[in-house]
Protein backbone atom coordinates (compact mmCIF):
# COMPACT_ATOMS: atom_id res chain seq x y z
CA UNK A 1 0.00 0.00 0.00
CA UNK A 2 2.62 2.30 1.16
CA UNK A 3 4.91 1.40 -2.40
CA UNK A 4 1.74 2.19 -4.05
CA UNK A 5 1.54 5.68 -2.41
CA UNK A 6 5.37 6.29 -2.98
CA UNK A 7 4.89 4.98 -6.45
CA UNK A 8 1.47 7.12 -7.26
CA UNK A 9 3.75 10.73 -5.14
CA UNK A 10 6.89 9.97 -7.42
CA UNK A 11 4.44 9.72 -11.01
CA UNK A 12 3.16 13.06 -10.23
CA UNK A 13 5.99 14.49 -9.01
CA UNK A 14 7.44 13.47 -12.48
CA UNK A 15 4.18 14.70 -14.52
CA UNK A 16 4.93 18.32 -12.28
CA UNK A 17 8.67 18.39 -13.09
CA UNK A 18 7.99 17.28 -17.33
CA UNK A 19 5.57 19.88 -17.30
CA UNK A 20 2.44 17.89 -17.54
CA UNK A 21 0.30 21.63 -17.44
CA UNK A 22 2.43 22.99 -20.38
CA UNK A 23 0.54 20.80 -22.44
CA UNK A 24 -2.70 21.64 -21.12
CA UNK A 25 -3.65 19.16 -18.30
CA UNK A 26 -5.67 20.57 -15.56
CA UNK A 27 -5.56 18.16 -12.41
CA UNK A 28 -8.98 18.39 -11.14
CA UNK A 29 -9.54 17.42 -7.31
CA UNK A 30 -11.59 13.75 -7.98
CA UNK A 31 -14.78 15.77 -8.43
CA UNK A 32 -17.94 13.57 -9.09
CA UNK A 33 -17.95 12.70 -13.18
CA UNK A 34 -21.40 14.32 -14.33
CA UNK A 35 -24.00 11.82 -16.24
CA UNK A 36 -22.62 10.14 -19.05
CA UNK A 37 -25.66 8.76 -21.35
CA UNK A 38 -24.86 8.25 -24.79
CA UNK A 39 -25.74 5.43 -26.98
CA UNK A 40 -22.94 3.34 -29.04
CA UNK A 41 -22.77 2.47 -32.98
CA UNK A 42 -24.92 -0.41 -32.35
CA UNK A 43 -27.38 1.53 -30.73
CA UNK A 44 -26.95 -0.24 -27.12
CA UNK A 45 -27.07 2.31 -24.36
CA UNK A 46 -23.34 3.47 -22.71
CA UNK A 47 -23.00 4.76 -19.28
CA UNK A 48 -19.98 5.45 -16.78
CA UNK A 49 -20.85 2.40 -15.08
CA UNK A 50 -19.64 0.58 -17.47
CA UNK A 51 -16.69 1.22 -17.53
CA UNK A 52 -16.11 1.23 -13.55
CA UNK A 53 -12.99 -0.49 -12.24
CA UNK A 54 -10.88 1.33 -14.92
CA UNK A 55 -9.18 3.93 -15.92
CA UNK A 56 -11.35 6.29 -18.89
CA UNK A 57 -9.84 8.78 -21.23
CA UNK A 58 -13.21 9.78 -22.13
CA UNK A 59 -12.60 11.97 -25.57
CA UNK A 60 -15.41 14.18 -27.12
CA UNK A 61 -14.41 15.11 -30.91
CA UNK A 62 -16.26 15.64 -34.41
CA UNK A 63 -15.20 14.03 -37.47
CA UNK A 64 -14.60 17.51 -39.06
CA UNK A 65 -12.19 18.59 -36.54
CA UNK A 66 -9.15 18.35 -37.53
CA UNK A 67 -7.07 18.27 -34.48
CA UNK A 68 -9.70 15.52 -33.05
CA UNK A 69 -8.66 13.91 -36.75
CA UNK A 70 -5.02 14.75 -35.76
CA UNK A 71 -5.03 12.86 -32.27
CA UNK A 72 -6.92 9.76 -33.36
CA UNK A 73 -4.60 7.45 -34.32
CA UNK A 74 -2.55 8.09 -31.09
CA UNK A 75 -5.40 7.35 -29.01
CA UNK A 76 -5.42 3.89 -30.88
CA UNK A 77 -1.83 3.36 -30.73
CA UNK A 78 -2.64 3.40 -26.94
CA UNK A 79 -5.15 1.40 -27.02
CA UNK A 80 -2.79 -1.54 -28.60
CA UNK A 81 -0.44 -0.72 -25.64
CA UNK A 82 -2.24 -0.61 -22.83
CA UNK A 83 -4.12 -4.39 -23.85
CA UNK A 84 -4.67 -6.19 -20.76
CA UNK A 85 -4.37 -2.95 -18.81
CA UNK A 86 -7.42 -1.70 -17.17
CA UNK A 87 -7.68 1.03 -19.39
CA UNK A 88 -10.95 1.97 -21.46
CA UNK A 89 -10.48 4.69 -24.25
CA UNK A 90 -13.81 5.88 -24.86
CA UNK A 91 -14.65 8.33 -27.94
CA UNK A 92 -17.94 10.16 -28.16
CA UNK A 93 -18.69 12.41 -31.40
CA UNK A 94 -20.45 16.10 -30.52
CA UNK A 95 -23.86 16.80 -32.02
CA UNK A 96 -23.33 14.74 -35.42
CA UNK A 97 -24.90 11.74 -37.25
CA UNK A 98 -24.32 7.85 -36.90
CA UNK A 99 -24.22 8.78 -40.84
CA UNK A 100 -21.62 10.89 -40.33
CA UNK A 101 -19.66 9.24 -37.79
CA UNK A 102 -20.10 5.98 -40.07
CA UNK A 103 -18.29 7.35 -42.70
CA UNK A 104 -15.23 8.41 -40.95
CA UNK A 105 -14.84 5.40 -39.55
CA UNK A 106 -14.97 3.47 -42.48
CA UNK A 107 -11.61 5.34 -43.46
CA UNK A 108 -10.25 5.29 -39.88
CA UNK A 109 -10.49 2.22 -38.06
CA UNK A 110 -10.51 2.35 -34.66
CA UNK A 111 -10.44 -0.73 -31.97
CA UNK A 112 -12.41 1.35 -29.04
CA UNK A 113 -15.67 2.28 -28.41
CA UNK A 114 -17.19 5.42 -30.47
CA UNK A 115 -20.47 6.57 -28.55
CA UNK A 116 -23.00 8.94 -30.21
CA UNK A 117 -23.97 12.06 -28.46
CA UNK A 118 -26.43 13.42 -31.72
CA UNK A 119 -28.90 15.69 -29.68
CA UNK A 120 -25.36 17.40 -27.58
CA UNK A 121 -27.04 16.79 -24.60
CA UNK A 122 -23.24 14.72 -22.75
CA UNK A 123 -21.66 17.78 -24.83
CA UNK A 124 -23.49 20.38 -22.47
CA UNK A 125 -23.80 18.12 -19.18
CA UNK A 126 -19.84 18.07 -19.44
CA UNK A 127 -19.69 21.38 -20.64
CA UNK A 128 -17.17 20.79 -23.39
CA UNK A 129 -16.54 24.27 -25.24
CA UNK A 130 -13.97 22.93 -27.90
CA UNK A 131 -12.96 19.76 -29.22
CA UNK A 132 -11.21 17.53 -28.77
CA UNK A 133 -11.37 17.83 -25.11
CA UNK A 134 -10.44 14.82 -22.89
CA UNK A 135 -11.79 13.42 -19.68
CA UNK A 136 -9.39 11.61 -17.46
CA UNK A 137 -11.39 9.53 -14.80
CA UNK A 138 -10.38 7.32 -12.29
CA UNK A 139 -11.47 3.81 -11.50
CA UNK A 140 -14.41 5.51 -9.09
CA UNK A 141 -15.67 7.56 -12.26
CA UNK A 142 -14.38 10.70 -10.59
CA UNK A 143 -12.63 13.00 -13.35
CA UNK A 144 -9.06 13.78 -12.31
CA UNK A 145 -7.80 15.51 -15.38
CA UNK A 146 -9.15 17.42 -18.35
CA UNK A 147 -7.68 18.30 -21.73
CA UNK A 148 -8.48 20.57 -23.44
CA UNK A 149 -7.17 20.24 -27.14
CA UNK A 150 -5.17 17.65 -28.70
CA UNK A 151 -2.29 15.64 -27.60
CA UNK A 152 -0.02 12.76 -28.94
CA UNK A 153 -1.61 9.75 -26.13
CA UNK A 154 0.70 7.42 -26.62
CA UNK A 155 4.27 9.51 -25.53
CA UNK A 156 5.07 12.02 -23.43
CA UNK A 157 2.85 13.75 -20.98
CA UNK A 158 -0.06 12.45 -22.13
CA UNK A 159 1.13 9.15 -21.73
CA UNK A 160 2.38 10.01 -18.34
CA UNK A 161 -0.95 11.18 -17.03
CA UNK A 162 -2.58 8.19 -18.11
CA UNK A 163 0.20 5.62 -16.12
CA UNK A 164 0.03 7.64 -13.08
CA UNK A 165 -3.99 7.03 -12.91
CA UNK A 166 -2.99 3.31 -13.50
CA UNK A 167 -0.09 3.28 -10.54
CA UNK A 168 -3.72 4.47 -8.52
CA UNK A 169 -5.57 0.84 -8.86
CA UNK A 170 -4.75 -1.82 -6.57
CA UNK A 171 -2.18 -4.34 -7.73
CA UNK A 172 -4.72 -7.31 -8.98
CA UNK A 173 -6.63 -4.39 -11.15
CA UNK A 174 -3.67 -3.38 -12.88
CA UNK A 175 -3.35 -6.47 -15.24
CA UNK A 176 -6.56 -7.44 -17.11
CA UNK A 177 -7.33 -10.58 -18.93
CA UNK B 1 11.45 45.85 -16.95
CA UNK B 2 10.20 49.01 -16.18
CA UNK B 3 11.48 50.67 -19.38
CA UNK B 4 9.87 47.48 -21.14
CA UNK B 5 6.47 48.51 -20.27
CA UNK B 6 6.71 51.96 -20.27
CA UNK B 7 7.73 52.09 -23.96
CA UNK B 8 4.93 49.30 -24.62
CA UNK B 9 2.67 51.77 -22.57
CA UNK B 10 3.35 54.55 -25.13
CA UNK B 11 3.19 52.22 -27.85
CA UNK B 12 -0.39 51.22 -26.96
CA UNK B 13 -0.98 54.98 -26.44
CA UNK B 14 0.22 56.23 -29.50
CA UNK B 15 -1.25 53.45 -31.55
CA UNK B 16 -4.66 54.32 -29.83
CA UNK B 17 -3.93 58.40 -30.25
CA UNK B 18 -2.94 57.93 -34.06
CA UNK B 19 -6.64 56.26 -34.64
CA UNK B 20 -8.33 58.36 -32.00
CA UNK B 21 -12.26 58.92 -34.14
CA UNK B 22 -13.44 56.66 -37.11
CA UNK B 23 -11.27 53.70 -37.47
CA UNK B 24 -9.65 53.55 -41.10
CA UNK B 25 -11.81 51.01 -43.26
CA UNK B 26 -12.25 50.41 -46.91
CA UNK B 27 -14.50 51.56 -48.74
CA UNK B 28 -16.74 49.22 -51.74
CA UNK B 29 -18.76 51.95 -52.72
CA UNK B 30 -22.37 51.38 -54.29
CA UNK B 31 -25.31 53.19 -55.49
CA UNK B 32 -28.15 51.04 -53.44
CA UNK B 33 -30.05 52.19 -49.88
CA UNK B 34 -28.03 49.62 -48.45
CA UNK B 35 -24.98 49.93 -45.84
CA UNK B 36 -23.11 46.86 -44.84
CA UNK B 37 -20.51 47.42 -42.26
CA UNK B 38 -18.61 44.11 -42.44
CA UNK B 39 -15.97 43.76 -39.36
CA UNK B 40 -13.41 40.88 -39.85
CA UNK B 41 -12.42 38.75 -37.06
CA UNK B 42 -9.39 39.07 -34.53
CA UNK B 43 -7.70 36.82 -37.23
CA UNK B 44 -8.03 39.84 -39.65
CA UNK B 45 -9.35 40.22 -42.85
CA UNK B 46 -9.16 37.32 -45.43
CA UNK B 47 -8.96 37.43 -49.46
CA UNK B 48 -12.18 35.86 -49.88
CA UNK B 49 -14.05 38.92 -47.44
CA UNK B 50 -12.46 41.19 -49.74
CA UNK B 51 -14.00 39.11 -52.62
CA UNK B 52 -17.63 39.22 -50.74
CA UNK B 53 -17.11 43.29 -50.06
CA UNK B 54 -16.31 44.04 -54.19
CA UNK B 55 -19.35 41.73 -55.08
CA UNK B 56 -22.12 43.67 -52.73
CA UNK B 57 -20.92 46.64 -54.09
CA UNK B 58 -21.44 45.39 -58.02
CA UNK B 59 -24.85 44.50 -56.68
CA UNK B 60 -25.78 48.03 -55.38
CA UNK B 61 -25.09 47.22 -51.43
CA UNK B 62 -22.00 49.79 -50.31
CA UNK B 63 -19.69 47.56 -47.62
CA UNK B 64 -17.28 49.66 -45.36
CA UNK B 65 -14.82 46.77 -44.31
CA UNK B 66 -12.73 46.95 -41.37
CA UNK B 67 -9.94 45.02 -39.96
CA UNK B 68 -9.63 46.25 -36.56
CA UNK B 69 -6.86 43.84 -35.23
CA UNK B 70 -5.02 45.81 -38.35
CA UNK B 71 -6.43 49.15 -37.77
CA UNK B 72 -5.41 49.57 -34.04
CA UNK B 73 -1.86 47.63 -34.84
CA UNK B 74 -3.35 44.61 -32.29
CA UNK B 75 -2.21 41.34 -32.27
CA UNK B 76 -4.52 39.22 -34.27
CA UNK B 77 -6.07 37.62 -30.70
CA UNK B 78 -9.24 37.36 -29.38
CA UNK B 79 -8.55 39.47 -26.30
CA UNK B 80 -7.69 42.22 -28.79
CA UNK B 81 -11.27 43.03 -29.93
CA UNK B 82 -12.08 43.44 -26.48
CA UNK B 83 -10.03 45.97 -26.12
CA UNK B 84 -10.90 48.26 -29.26
CA UNK B 85 -12.62 51.52 -28.22
CA UNK B 86 -15.93 51.23 -28.74
CA UNK B 87 -16.03 55.17 -28.46
CA UNK B 88 -14.22 55.00 -32.07
CA UNK B 89 -17.05 52.52 -33.39
CA UNK B 90 -19.54 54.12 -32.21
CA UNK B 91 -18.65 57.09 -33.57
CA UNK B 92 -18.21 55.02 -37.17
CA UNK B 93 -21.84 53.83 -36.57
CA UNK B 94 -23.37 56.90 -36.42
CA UNK B 95 -21.02 57.84 -39.41
CA UNK B 96 -22.86 54.83 -41.30
CA UNK B 97 -25.90 56.16 -40.50
CA UNK B 98 -25.24 59.89 -41.27
CA UNK B 99 -25.48 58.31 -44.70
CA UNK B 100 -29.15 58.40 -44.52
CA UNK B 101 -29.08 54.37 -45.94
CA UNK B 102 -30.11 51.39 -44.18
CA UNK B 103 -26.90 50.39 -41.94
CA UNK B 104 -26.30 46.58 -41.60
CA UNK B 105 -23.15 45.64 -39.13
CA UNK B 106 -21.24 42.07 -40.07
CA UNK B 107 -18.88 40.89 -37.25
CA UNK B 108 -17.14 38.15 -36.96
CA UNK B 109 -16.24 35.53 -34.29
CA UNK B 110 -14.95 38.05 -31.20
CA UNK B 111 -15.41 41.08 -33.66
CA UNK B 112 -18.82 41.05 -32.01
CA UNK B 113 -17.87 42.78 -28.70
CA UNK B 114 -16.49 45.43 -29.46
CA UNK B 115 -19.56 46.12 -32.58
CA UNK B 116 -22.53 45.22 -29.12
CA UNK B 117 -20.85 47.62 -26.93
CA UNK B 118 -20.46 50.22 -29.17
CA UNK B 119 -24.01 49.90 -30.24
CA UNK B 120 -24.67 49.67 -26.33
CA UNK B 121 -23.00 53.44 -26.44
CA UNK B 122 -25.71 54.70 -29.47
CA UNK B 123 -28.48 56.88 -28.46
CA UNK B 124 -32.01 54.67 -28.59
CA UNK B 125 -33.01 55.69 -31.72
CA UNK B 126 -30.23 55.16 -33.60
CA UNK B 127 -29.90 51.37 -31.87
CA UNK B 128 -33.53 51.09 -32.99
CA UNK B 129 -32.62 51.19 -36.20
CA UNK B 130 -29.72 49.13 -36.65
CA UNK B 131 -29.38 45.48 -37.83
CA UNK B 132 -26.74 43.34 -36.70
CA UNK B 133 -25.52 40.13 -37.90
CA UNK B 134 -22.94 38.60 -35.78
CA UNK B 135 -21.15 34.95 -37.63
CA UNK B 136 -20.38 32.92 -34.72
CA UNK B 137 -19.96 35.40 -32.16
CA UNK B 138 -17.72 34.69 -29.15
CA UNK B 139 -18.88 36.45 -26.16
CA UNK B 140 -16.97 34.33 -23.13
CA UNK B 141 -15.33 35.80 -20.34
CA UNK B 142 -14.77 32.24 -19.40
CA UNK B 143 -15.40 28.57 -21.01
CA UNK B 144 -13.95 25.86 -18.62
CA UNK B 145 -15.15 22.40 -19.32
CA UNK B 146 -17.54 21.08 -16.31
CA UNK B 147 -17.98 24.40 -15.29
CA UNK B 148 -20.72 26.93 -16.53
CA UNK B 149 -19.89 29.36 -19.54
CA UNK B 150 -19.58 33.15 -18.64
CA UNK B 151 -20.72 35.75 -20.68
CA UNK B 152 -19.38 39.26 -21.24
CA UNK B 153 -21.11 42.43 -19.89
CA UNK B 154 -22.12 44.51 -23.31
CA UNK B 155 -24.11 47.11 -22.16
CA UNK B 156 -27.72 48.07 -23.00
CA UNK B 157 -29.08 46.64 -26.36
CA UNK B 158 -32.56 47.20 -26.24
CA UNK B 159 -33.93 47.94 -28.96
CA UNK B 160 -30.87 46.39 -30.91
CA UNK B 161 -31.95 43.74 -33.44
CA UNK B 162 -29.28 41.10 -33.89
CA UNK B 163 -29.13 37.76 -35.83
CA UNK B 164 -26.57 35.23 -35.36
CA UNK B 165 -25.05 32.84 -37.86
CA UNK B 166 -23.83 29.36 -36.42
CA UNK B 167 -22.29 27.09 -38.60
CA UNK B 168 -23.28 23.78 -37.55
CA UNK B 169 -19.96 22.22 -37.53
CA UNK B 170 -18.60 23.78 -34.32
CA UNK B 171 -18.30 22.85 -30.80
CA UNK B 172 -19.90 26.12 -30.38
CA UNK B 173 -23.52 25.35 -31.95
CA UNK B 174 -24.85 23.57 -28.54
CA UNK B 175 -24.45 26.83 -26.90
CA UNK B 176 -26.23 28.88 -29.27
CA UNK B 177 -29.34 28.82 -27.14
CA UNK B 178 -27.29 30.11 -24.03
CA UNK B 179 -25.69 32.97 -26.21
CA UNK B 180 -28.95 33.88 -27.66
CA UNK B 181 -30.25 34.76 -24.10
CA UNK B 182 -27.44 36.36 -23.14
CA UNK B 183 -28.09 38.60 -25.82
CA UNK B 184 -31.52 39.14 -24.90
CA UNK B 185 -31.18 39.16 -21.29
CA UNK B 186 -29.10 42.56 -22.73
CA UNK B 187 -32.56 43.57 -24.65
CA UNK B 188 -31.89 42.69 -28.05
CA UNK B 189 -34.17 41.20 -30.18
CA UNK B 190 -32.44 38.15 -31.16
CA UNK B 191 -32.56 35.42 -34.45
CA UNK B 192 -30.46 33.03 -35.58
CA UNK B 193 -29.85 30.44 -38.39
CA UNK B 194 -27.44 27.71 -38.53
CA UNK B 195 -25.33 27.37 -41.72
CA UNK B 196 -25.52 23.69 -42.30
CA UNK B 197 -22.38 21.44 -43.57
CA UNK B 198 -19.71 24.41 -42.64
CA UNK B 199 -17.27 25.25 -39.75
CA UNK B 200 -16.66 28.80 -38.52
CA UNK B 201 -13.90 30.47 -40.10
CA UNK B 202 -14.98 28.30 -42.98
CA UNK B 203 -13.96 30.80 -46.03
CA UNK B 204 -10.60 31.13 -44.34
CA UNK B 205 -8.98 27.18 -43.53
CA UNK B 206 -6.25 25.91 -44.25
CA UNK B 207 -8.04 22.25 -45.24
CA UNK B 208 -11.60 23.54 -46.22
CA UNK B 209 -13.72 20.64 -47.68
CA UNK B 210 -15.28 21.29 -51.43
CA UNK B 211 -18.21 22.71 -50.06
CA UNK B 212 -16.68 25.13 -47.79
CA UNK B 213 -14.70 26.37 -50.97
CA UNK B 214 -18.01 27.19 -52.83
CA UNK B 215 -19.50 28.59 -50.06
CA UNK B 216 -17.07 30.84 -49.06
CA UNK B 217 -17.06 31.68 -52.57
CA UNK B 218 -21.03 32.95 -52.65
CA UNK B 219 -20.97 34.69 -49.36
CA UNK B 220 -22.30 37.84 -50.78
CA UNK B 221 -25.24 35.83 -51.78
CA UNK B 222 -25.46 33.89 -48.79
CA UNK B 223 -25.41 37.59 -46.65
CA UNK B 224 -27.77 38.48 -49.22
CA UNK B 225 -30.07 35.80 -48.67
CA UNK B 226 -30.05 36.36 -44.74
CA UNK B 227 -30.85 39.85 -44.74
CA UNK B 228 -33.94 39.23 -47.27
CA UNK B 229 -34.81 36.22 -44.79
CA UNK B 230 -34.58 38.22 -41.47
CA UNK B 231 -36.28 41.32 -42.65
CA UNK B 232 -34.51 43.89 -40.71
CA UNK B 233 -35.18 47.35 -41.93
Amino acid sequence: MQVRRILTGLAVGLLWITGAGAAGFETRAASPAPELKAHDLTGTPRTLADYRGKVVLLNFWATWCPPCQREMPSLERLRTKMAGRPLEIVAISSAETPDEVNAYLSKMKLGFPVLLDTDSSNTRRWKVFALPTTFVLDAEGRVRHVLTGPAEWDEGEALAVTESMLAELPAPAKQTK
Amino acid sequence: MRFFRLFLSGLWLCAFAAHAGIPDYQDFPASGQRLLLWVASERGRSEPELVAARQLAAQGVEVWSLDSANAYFLPQVPSSMDALPAQDLAAWLRAAQASGKQVVVFAVARAAVPVLRAAALLESERRNRLCVVLMHPNLYTTAEPLDEPAYLDLGDLSGLRVRVLQPRRSAATPWLPGLLDHLARHGATVSDAILENLREGYWARETPTDFEIAESRRMDAMLLHQLETWGCK
